[in-house]
Formats: structure tokens, sequence, C-alpha cells
């Protein structure tokens, strides 16, 4: 008799490449058991193109539901989901997509999906409430901060405009999608979320490189050093952004630092 | 396995915490409505998965069940796969549970997870002694880890296979009779997989224990006409209840007494007044069920 292990084995062989090994388990009572077998494959094949339907709106308005479908089925043989929490599924489509010849044509569409793999992440991160900058108007003197990032921040670096396509598709605004200019980049982008929803906002280099730093937790001078401008309104608008929930207190010459 | 029959009783209706009312699956596309107008319903129940995470969708919850009990339908545990259940998925269960405090908790009585890969599918178990301590064994870990009851729902399925000793119906009232847990009695389920397997849907009914029921599902289902004359019936969750199947709730109901019962609707999900009207005529069956009940008694 097969134990349930070798049951789940071959109809996971059977959902991943139509393997019919699992075939033999099954009674056929008037239908094949490769056709009673296809009936859940569909439903697993389904589901997934329905998961990577709702985390990439913008791409499958760019290709077509037929050319979207196709793609999303090749990247789910070659990537199927190791959690069951389905929002965390497709993180790789986009550099799937990168190297899916029949996408070769269109050389946006990788950052389209990476940018969109960043809104889906940031619409479900954990809550948190934002850091209120008033409780930095009584820090005592010579200490250095250190920011604890809001979970939906994201940052990347895009060689095409991939923000301006994605807002032009999700807005069908044909207009706004021919009038991009697509030798515009690179881009420096970053997406977060606060109770008035998603943003996605552009930043110069230098911002991009203060973010990075003190979006990874390294303290303010450090990340002020490593830049030639002044941040001030970049880290204002960050603050506006919700996009810290807390900062740690730093001494100037120590190790420790104290949670505000 | 001998049946013990156990009239229903007055007192049966509190053996849910929920109330023996009718209620609808809340899906994203009802949220704002629900949230805004506070449709006249019993419960609300959603999918444990759609509520992990943060966001837009669980402030959603968190506002919606201040006004309404709530039950927690997860349909990623896979409580029948060989192995360990995965501790990542369960301490998510466990956070949504703390946080939003449900009446209910149910689970399948199905398998999804091989290997680590998740099949996103509610697939069958083959009816086998082994299978059913491991199915045990995982409800035991999931109770514990929640420090509560939980239901289990029997399925629907379209195969079954040639070494499955256990009968469907004696299979999960032995998983209730081992763990303590309780059951949610799909009728539509009952009746799909009846019709698929040829079973007898009455002796299904007739040996789940009447005291673990707590809950009903209810939803649309499709048939499907294969190339070689054949049908078979698909759970798809896309339309209204059928006769057969109301009917088959009406014998649920004589046997089990009035238990809360929900209205699922998954795919082509229409207006949300849909849903309240054919939650309207559970809630009617339901009536009738008390009725019967204190007419008995009297």
């Amino acid at each position: 008799m097969p134990t349930l292990l070798d049951v789940q084995r071959a109809i996971g062989a059977f959902m991943a490449h139509g393997d019919l090994a699992a075939a033999e388990f099954v009674i056929a009572d008037g239908i094949a058991p490769d056709s009673r077998l296809s009936i859940y494959r569909n439903t697993y094949a389904g589901n997934l193109v329905g998961a990577l339907r709702i985390s990439y709106p913008a791409v499958k308005r760019l290709v077509g539901e037929d050319f979207f479908e196709g793609a999303a089925r090749d990247f789910i043989d070659a990537h199927p989901p190791q959690s069951a929490y389905l929002n965390d599924y497709g993180s790789q489509f986009g550099d799937f997509l990168a190297h899916f010849p029949p996408a070769a044509s269109l050389a946006y569409l990788a950052d389209v999906a990476r940018l969109e793999w960043a809104v889906n992440c940031a619409l479900h991160a954990e809550d948190a409430p934002p850091l209120d900058p008033a409780r930095l108007a009584v820090l005592p003197v010579d200490v250095d901060l250190k920011f604890v990032a809001h979970p939906s921040v994201r940052l990347f670096q895009t060689q095409y405009p991939a923000d301006a396509i994605w807002r032009a598709t999700i807005d069908e605004n044909d207009d706004a999608l021919t009038a991009i200019d697509l030798d515009e980049g690179p881009l420096f982008i970053i997406v977060s979320r606060d109770v008035h929803g998603i943003s996605v906002t552009r930043m110069s280099p230098d911002e991009f490189r203060f973010a990075k730093a003190i979006f990874a937790g390294i303290a303010l001078s450090r990340a002020l050093a490593a830049v030639d401008c002044d941040m001030s309104p970049s880290l204002a608008a960050h603050f506006t952004a919700g996009r810290f929930t807390g900062v740690h207190l730093e001494p100037s010459n120590t190790q420790e630092g104290t949670g505000l | 396995m001998t049946m013990q029959r156990t009239p229903p009783t007055a007192a049966m209706c509190e053996r849910s915490p929920l109330p023996a009312t009718a209620g609808i699956g809340l899906r994203f596309p009802h949220h704002r409505v629900v949230s805004e107008t506070q449709p006249k319903i019993g419960w609300l129940e959603v999918h444990s998965e759609n509520y992990m995470g943060g966001g837009t969708s669980l402030a959603y919850l968190d506002a919606i069940r201040t006004h309404y009990p709530i039950s927690l339908h997860g349909v990623g545990l896979s409580l029948g796969s060989h192995g360990r259940l995965d501790a990542l998925h369960l301490n998510r269960v466990k956070q949504l549970v703390d946080r939003v405090q449900p009446a209910l908790i149910s689970e399948h009585l199905s398998w999804s997870v091989v290997d680590g890969t998740y099949l996103a599918d509610l697939l069958p178990l083959p009816m086998t002694e082994e299978a059913l301590e491991i199915v045990c064994r995982h409800v035991d870990d999931f109770q514990a880890t929640l420090g509560r009851r939980i239901l289990i729902e029997n399925p629907s399925s379209y195969l079954r296979y040639r070494h499955s000793t256990i009968p469907e119906w004696e299979f999960i009232a032995a998983v209730s009779a081992r763990t303590g847990c309780g059951i949610l009695c799909d009728v539509n389920n009952v009746y799909v997989s009846a019709r698929n397997h040829d079973w007898d849907a009455s002796v299904y009914l007739d040996a789940l224990p009447a005291n673990a029921i707590g809950e009903i599902h209810l939803a649309g289902h499709n048939v499907k006409e294969l190339p070689n004359g054949r049908t078979i019936r698909i759970d798809d969750h896309g339309s209204r209840v059928t006769q057969d199947v109301w009917q088959l709730y009406d014998a649920a109901l004589k046997r089990f007494g009035p238990v809360p019962t929900l209205i699922e609707w998954d795919t082509n999900i229409p207006a949300l007044d849909v849903l309240l009207d054919e939650a309207a005529v559970a809630a009617r069956a339901l009536e009738r069920s008390k009725e019967n009940i204190h007419a008995d008694a009297a």
C-alpha cells in the first residue's frame, strides 16, 4: 500500500510537470484518472495565475490577458509557491520576465514588474505606527540617531521610467503612455505606505544613497557624511510620508543605544 | 461503524459560539459596502490567508469586527500533509487569531503542501489509518497552539484512491472523536462528493456526530460535462445554492438542529444583496428548524 508521502509526492509531480505516476493510485469509475487529477491541476494553476494577476495589474495590461497567462504559467512551473500566504507569491516574476524570450521586445517590462512587486509588498506589509517628529525635539545633545524603517519601505533603481509607465497603465492613460521618454533613466525610486495609501516617489542619486543608508539602520551622521548636499528636506519628506517607526539614540562615543 | 442518532434539542443552539443564524463569506469587493452600510446579517466569515500582514484589508476587518461576530476559515494550513505543520504559517494564523478574536476557527480535511511546495488547492486524502493518525496529530498541534477548539470541514472531491479503507464520513467523525475538534459540515460538499462518487448523502449526514457540528456551509456548484458524456460536479462557489442542496440542508437541520450557516461565494462574486438574499433563505430554514424543536418539546 502506498504511504501518504508516496501519494503526495506523486501528485506534487503531476501538478509540477504532469507526471502521470499518480494516476495508478486513483479509481477511474468512468472518468480517466488523469482527467480527475487534471481538475486539481487546473485549480492550482488558476489560483496562482489569479494571485499574479492581482499583484501585477500593469504588466497584465501592457502585454494582454493571453500573453500574461502564458508567461504566468511558465513562471509557475519554474517557481512553484513555497508558502500558503499567496500575497508573498511571485517575488521573482520581474527577474523571470527579464529573461523571458517572448517579452524580449518589451525591455521595460521587467522594471515595471519589479515596481509592482514593491507596491504589492508595501500594500501587505505589517502595520506599524509612524514615528512622531515631535519626539526628536527633546533630544539630548551629542547623540547620534539610527532610524527604524516602516515595514512598507522599498528602495530600488530602474533602467526605465517604470513609475511613469506603471501609473499611465493603471490609469489607462494612453496619452501619458505615449509621452514617456524611455531613455530618461536610470531612476531612483522609493515606495512606502501610510494611512493615505501607497506612494511611489522619485529621488535624486544623492537622496537615494542617503535613504539607502538610513533605512538600513546606519547612523544619521554617517549617512550624511556620504552625501554632498543638504538632506534636511529629504529627511522631512520621509517623516511626512510616515517612513520611520522608531529611532534609537546612540551616544556618539559608545556602542550602547536607547530606544525612543 | 454504528450510528447513534441523537434527537436535536434547543440546547444544541449553544454548542457553537456563533448565533444559530445565517452569515455570509466576506470577500474584498464587499469590504467597503459592509463597513459603511452594516447590513443585517448574523455573522461574517473570512479566509484567514487574506488578512495576514497588514494594510487596507486588515484595517477593514478591524473595523467590521466591532459590528459582527467573525469566523476565521483557513485554506492553507494543510492538516493532511505528511510531516509537520508549517511553523511559519501556523504562527501567522496564531497572530491573526490573537488580533481578530474570532468566534470560530476552521480548516479543511485535505492537504495542500508536499516537500515545502504549496499546491494551492484542497487536495483529497487517501482515507487510511495512516492519514487519520497524521490528521489527528496536526489537529492536536493546531488546537494546542491556539489553546482552543477548531472545526474541520468535509471537502468536495473529484477522485478517490484505490487504497482507501475508511468511508470519508467515518474518517471525519473519527478525527472529531479523537481530537475533540468540531465539524464544519459543508452541505454542498456532501452533495457534490455524493453525486460524484455515487454515495448516499443521507448516510453521510447520519454518520456525523450531531453534537460536534459547529457550523454549516452552503454554496453553489457547477456541473461539468465531460467528452465521454459523463458529468462531474465542481465546487466552484460561483452561483446560487441549488434546490437539491437546499433540500439536503433541510435534512441536515433536522439531523443536527439549528446550526450557524454560511453562504459562500468565491468566483463571479455578485452584488452583496444577492448574498444577503441567499442568507435570508437559510435564515428562514433555521427559523423553521427552531420552531420544530419547540413544537417537539411541547
